[in-house]
């Protein structure tokens, strides 16, 4: 951690123990600061938990994702991982590899491989053999459902097929925390409620902490913790209201 | 699945784009090797022409800038053909000299004594009788070039001359001579009384004694002598010959390098999405630039195949090039291979490693912002 890091820590207060993720005083702005997609936040996201982040479109919600993962390094301010400020794109990518897993809405899957290469893909760089990459690619894929599916390319698949193959390739490394940004944004009503059944049954069992960008209040309403963004603050954090201990979900529930 | 399925599949991607990649590569490969080899096959010719005539040294006027550039006076074969340790000495007038069909013939002329026309490997006939003249013994690529055979009649320098034998030297250089008496050469060439050249034996063969023989030569005055190694290592010819080769090789590789960073840059712009789809998932950026330079490895690697066998093509088509194919053989050696096929990787990486370096250079999040 350096200095500046150390400095601003001191001013944003205290980082619980629990605490997997968090974001002191972060800003991030567009076209040379004319856009303010957020500005100073501080976000606090505990192990276990499963957030939901709603807002209108522009809110700034796929911004705070992407500086969660830091695929986007902030204006200012600090990301704290377990408490410790995540030191540099480095840093970052170790993260992504091993500790993060990430939904996209489009589902960003590359479209000359299969769905098996897809979700290979992921454990590249992770000291595992290409018979063990493969091997835990086909694993993960038959816990999606899409067992049968291994060897089709992704481009041969539907909507609903891709966005699993995606989920099964933010998962394959079994990451503390699953980012899902509009999982079931590109899929009909029918198909959303299959994948977000999924994500949900797989969250419960591999208890790992969730972040879910969403539009739809249902959705939102499965998660324990809603935080509203509104033109690039947060709005409303029901864990300021009332701070949730549990790390089971509603869903999860009886 | 490693790095090159993965650029195998991007590659499969854009047929066109990348046969027409791999078609430059191959294509400045090819011209490149060829060109090289080509330049070192016609001096290794020369070489191997004059290792065949079994001479120690070749001694050639003093400061002659090339073998055809320099004029010795007969009567300075009896000087050399003196000099202790010297065994024998033959003098011999050489050019390219035109023939009835608008050909230019590698045409040597040795006096009737000399003891190099013992030495001619006759398939067939003979050669000249002391004293004889008008008479020519032809090579056998000569003879089939110029579509003569014994007691034909050949033109050189717009003199007439019948075929009384013809020879099978090994070598590509002298399958391609036209042989007369030195008189009859003299007399067409308008040089009378004079050589191009003397080959020497010299009594011993170590390198001790031939030093030794070279000194005395020289100290005679206006002579050069040398192996014929140093002869052609010295030729100005040559030397003009190889750096034009070697010039026009490095841009042809260079613009094959061209072709790999062209294709790879629209390749990485098209797909900026997907490097951030890699770095989204984890990829270091050494990871993802390493993948867009094995690409580039990939499309090298096929275009030197293609390189290969443009330039083995063109050895085949060499025989049948008129001016220069019955003098030269195309050998590309495998150490010369080898060094055209490392400059071609070098350049191509080079190509490669600006794309990979331009397309990590954008966040992931801009990255997967693109369409």
């Amino acid at each position: 951690m350096t200095e500046s890091d150390n400095a601003h820590l001191g001013a944003a207060g205290h980082v619980d123990n629990d605490t997997l993720i968090a974001l002191r005083g972060v800003s991030r702005h567009y076209d040379s600061g004319a856009i303010a997609a957020l500005t100073d936040i501080d976000l606090d996201i505990a192990g276990g938990d499963c957030v939901a982040v709603i807002g209108a479109s522009g809110s700034g919600k796929s911004s705070l994702v992407n500086l969660l993962c830091g695929i986007d390094n902030p204006d200012t301010g600090t990301v704290l991982w377990r408490g410790r400020a995540v030191r540099g794109p480095r840093h970052w990518t170790q993260l992504r590899r091993q500790s993060i897993g990430i939904v996209f809405q489009e589902f960003n899957l590359i479209p000359t491989l299969t769905a098996l290469e897809n979700v290979e893909l992921s454990l590249f760089g992770n000291g595992t053999s290409p018979t063990q990459r493969l091997a835990r690619a086909a694993v993960m894929l038959d816990r999606v459902g899409l067992e049968p599916r291994l060897h089709s390319l992704v481009t041969t698949l539907s909507g609903g097929e891709r966005q699993r193959v995606a989920i099964a390739r933010a998962l394959v490394n079994k990451p503390s925390l699953l980012l899902a940004d509009e999982p079931t944004g590109s899929l009909d009503s029918v198909t959303a409620v299959a994948v977000a059944d999924l994500l949900f049954k797989l969250r419960a069992d591999l208890g790992m902490t969730t972040v879910l960008v969403t539009h739809d209040e249902a959705l939102a309403g499965r998660c324990v913790r809603r935080v509203r963004i509104k033109d690039g603050h947060i709005a409303e954090d029901s864990a300021a209201i009332a701070r949730v201990p549990s790390v089971v979900d509603k869903q999860a529930s009886p | 699945m490693n790095l090159a399925g993965l650029a195998l599949r991007n590659l499969k991607r854009r047929p066109v784009r990348t046969s027409l990649t791999v078609l430059g590569i191959g294509l400045a490969v090819g011209s490149a090797l060829a060109l090289i080899s080509l330049s070192h096959s016609i001096k290794d010719s020369a070489r191997a022409g004059v290792d065949e005539m079994g001479d120690d040294l070749v001694v050639m006027q003093k400061g002659a800038s090339d073998i055809f550039g320099g004029f010795i006076a007969d009567e300075a074969i009896k000087r050399v053909a003196a000099v202790p340790g010297v065994t024998r000495a033959a003098g011999e007038l050489f050019m390219f000299a035109p023939s009835g069909d608008n050909r230019s013939v590698l045409t040597l002329g040795w006096p009737d004594t000399s003891y190099l026309w013992a030495k001619v490997p006759l398939r067939e006939g003979r050669v000249p009788a002391a004293g004889e003249r008008a008479v020519a013994v032809l090579g056998e690529g000569a003879a089939a070039a110029l579509g003569k055979k014994r007691d034909d009649t050949v033109e050189i320098l717009g003199k007439r001359f019948k075929v009384i034998g013809v020879a099978n030297y090994t070598t590509v250089i002298n399958r391609g001579l036209v042989l007369l008496p030195l008189t009859d050469l003299q007399e067409a060439s308008l040089r009378p009384k004079q050589v191009t050249m003397i080959h020497v034996n010299a009594e011993h063969g170590n390198a001790a004694d031939i030093a030794r023989v070279k000194d005395a030569i020289e100290a005679l005055g206006d002579l050069t002598a040398s192996t014929a190694n140093d002869m052609l290592s010295k030729d100005r010819n040559f030397a003009v010959l190889e750096a034009i080769s070697l010039a026009i090789s490095i841009i042809a590789i260079a613009i094959g390098a061209i072709y790999v960073l062209n294709a790879l840059v629209m390749a990485t712009q098209e797909r900026t999405r997907e490097i951030g789809i890699f770095a989204a998932i984890g990829w270091s950026r050494g990871r993802i630039m390493a993948s867009i330079v094995v690409e580039g490895l990939v499309l090298y690697v096929f275009g030197c195949i293609l390189g290969l066998a443009f330039s083995a093509l063109a050895a085949l088509a060499l025989p049948y090039i008129p001016t220069i194919g019955n003098l030269v053989s195309f050998q590309p050696s495998p150490l010369l291979i080898a060094l055209t096929l490392a400059a071609a990787l070098a350049l191509c990486a080079v190509g490669s490693l600006y794309p990979a370096w331009r397309a990590v250079r954008m966040s992931p999040a801009a990255a997967l912002r693109r369409l």
